[in-house]
């Protein structure tokens, strides 16, 4: 069926071969050039089961002129060729299936020929080499067809896709305008987040600590020393760098988590699934480069929701998928467990929301009571 | 006993110098770096060893790579990791090297000089010390077994997993040896583990157990 389609494609594409070589001078004229590329790309999409692109009705049919002229040269050469391969290919298939049973209906003079250039004098030979070359013009047909067919439409799609027209591509910018402020937005809150628990929290112990050692040094120069004051103060004090110590290391955690900074994000989701109550399962694709910023959101993502199915799902498993694809970095969290995850109840998908649109990424729960759960994280890496 | 130290922050290393000096210990050398630790290690030979996990060049987990190096070269040497954060990972990778004499704690427990020079000192005598967070975060993620224990009894297993011998955990609890006893026996017939001796064979059956996956939907 795939052969035949393909097939019916490539002998196709040599007949247009054919009449774009012939019809040169009348499709010169942009009108028809463009109306020519347009029927050509619509094939080759069917062909390739790609759907037209969103939007792109205001381009159709045909696109840029300049394209559609540029196909024409490129279709002549791609078409003729793959087309006559195709040809050549039936055809000998047809000669084997008519020679086969018929041969001594011919006359004796002009035999029909075999396996390229056998006259066929017997039963014998007819019956020996025509059913070979029908099965091995079959075979190559089966396995070349598909992949040229494939060939001639990436190429006829690559000349003439239509580029953006200016109304898509000032669509694309408002979008992007929009999201840049909205990350820019939650950047900044992420900021203020920083920083107000710096100042309140560690900064705050800080100035406690230095107040009550301040006054344990003035308490024990005193004339009347209060021993007892001053191993207050002291302990006070010390207590306040542990309490200190265990803010900041929180604050650096919601950061950058050192984990990350030690191991990559390979080595971070390692040690973040294997600590996990439930066994769980880690895949992690061919990432490239990717940006700290994208490793701690993705680090966090599978923490938090990893932290959920522990503690919320009951499921006996659970699997980790990270990878790249068109332009975006995805990231699955998935549990047999039973479901139910409501993003209202607990702040932990609601925080790998905040982060995720941070990075104009988007998050999925999907999550029907009874299960299995799946958290999907896309981020866009156009790094 | 000989102290030989990987850290290449001059203030905190200076602390140690200070702190350990004062507690009798002799810092025989101080390496900035994984190379001269190693260095340092084979030509001092030292009672024990405190390495931070991040060091020069790259300050990611050379520290932690140093320690189980320096660990399979010379087998049982005690190395007590600082760091300032913990993560169980490492804590895993260290107790997975053969014999005892492993120590993993945060910086900040330093601070309190007694316990900090107890716990060098348990590592020093071959025993363990792991940080009371690494072990909360293991006993916090644990499904049901663990919810079966009385509070009590998870106090007496938590300084169990830190490495804690029965008389540390007695003293620490302000309870008799025979009451530690039989929390111990209460603990092990409750979590379904072999009773073993109150060395570093304990720390790891209890640390395996806390560690090890399992559903939180019960069994």
């Amino acid at each position: 069926m795939r052969t035949w389609r393909t097939g019916v494609y490539l002998l196709g594409s040599l007949l247009s071969g054919v009449a774009t070589v012939t019809a040169l001078p009348l499709l010169g004229v942009p009108r028809l050039a463009r109306l020519w590329a347009g029927w050509h790309r619509d094939r080759a999409e069917k062909l390739l089961g790609t759907p037209p692109p969103a939007g792109s009705a205001t381009g159709r049919p045909g696109g840029r002129t300049s394209r559609a002229l540029l196909w024409l040269p490129v279709h002549a050469l791609t078409g003729l060729t793959l087309g006559l391969a195709a040809l050549l290919c039936v055809g000998n298939i047809v000669v084997a299936v008519i020679a086969t049973p018929l041969w001594w209906a011919f006359d004796p003079r002009s035999r029909p020929r075999l396996v390229v250039d056998v006259p066929v004098p017997d039963w014998t030979t007819a019956l020996t080499l025509g059913p070979a070359q029908i099965l091995v013009l079959g075979a190559v047909a089966y396995l070349a067809f598909p992949p040229m067919a494939r060939a001639h439409a990436r190429i006829c799609l690559a000349v003439v896709s239509p580029l953006p027209t200016d109304e898509q591509l000032a669509a694309r910018v408002a979008v992007l305008t929009r999201t840049r402020a909205d990350v820019l937005d939650a950047h900044g809150a992420e900021l203020r987040r920083i920083e107000r628990d710096l100042h309140d929290g560690t900064q705050a112990r800080l100035v406690a600590i230095a107040m009550r050692l301040a006054v344990a040094r003035q308490a024990f120069a005193d004339r009347t020393r209060d021993d007892q004051l001053v191993e207050d103060l002291l302990r006070d004090a010390h207590e306040g760098t542990e309490e200190a110590m265990t803010e900041l290391r929180e604050v650096i955690r919601t950061v950058y988590p050192p984990i990350l900074a030690d191991r990559g994000l390979d080595g971070a989701l390692t040690a973040v699934t294997s600590r996990c109550g439930v066994p769980t399962r880690l895949d992690i694709g061919d990432l490239g480069r990717v940006p700290a910023a994208a490793e701690a959101t993705v680090y966090f993502a599978v923490a938090e929701a990893l932290t959920n199915v522990a503690k919320h799902s009951q499921a006996t498993s659970a699997s980790v998928r990270v990878g790249r694809a068109a332009g975006r970095l995805s990231v699955v969290i998935t549990d047999d467990g039973t479901g139910g995850a409501d993003e209202r109840r607990g702040t932990g998908l609601a925080g790998i929301r905040r982060r995720v649109l941070a990075l104009d990424g988007v998050v999925d729960v999907d999550s029907p009571a009874g299960g299995p759960t799946a958290v999907t994280v896309e981020l866009p890496c156009g790094w | 006993m000989r102290v030989v130290i990987a850290e290449d922050n001059v203030l905190l290393s200076t602390g140690l110098e200070l702190l350990l000096g004062r507690a009798g210990f002799r810092v025989a050398a101080v390496a900035d770096d994984a190379a001269g630790f190693l260095t340092a290690v084979r030509e001092h030979r030292p009672d024990v060893t405190i390495v931070d996990v991040r060091l020069p060049p790259s300050f990611r987990d050379e520290g932690i790579r140093a320690a189980l190096r320096a660990r399979r070269e010379h087998p049982g040497l005690p190395v007590l990791v600082l760091s300032q954060y913990v993560e169980q990972q490492y804590a895993a990778e260290l107790l997975a090297t053969s014999g005892g004499g492993v120590g993993y704690l945060l910086k900040d427990r330093v601070s309190r000089v007694d316990q900090f020079v107890d716990a060098l000192r348990r590592v020093a005598d071959g025993g363990t010390a792991m940080d009371p967070e690494v072990i909360a975060q293991l006993v916090h993620r644990a499904g049901d077994p663990i919810a079966a224990l009385t509070p009590r009894e998870r106090e007496v297993l938590g300084l169990m997993a830190q490495g804690h011998d029965n008389n540390a955990i007695g003293r620490q609890l302000v309870i008799t040896d025979n009451a530690v006893h039989k929390h111990i026996g209460n603990i092990f017939a409750k979590l379904g583990l072999a009773v073993s001796d109150s060395g570093h064979r304990r720390v790891l059956a209890v640390l395996a157990y806390l560690n090890a996956p399992r559903s939180t939907g019960g069994h």
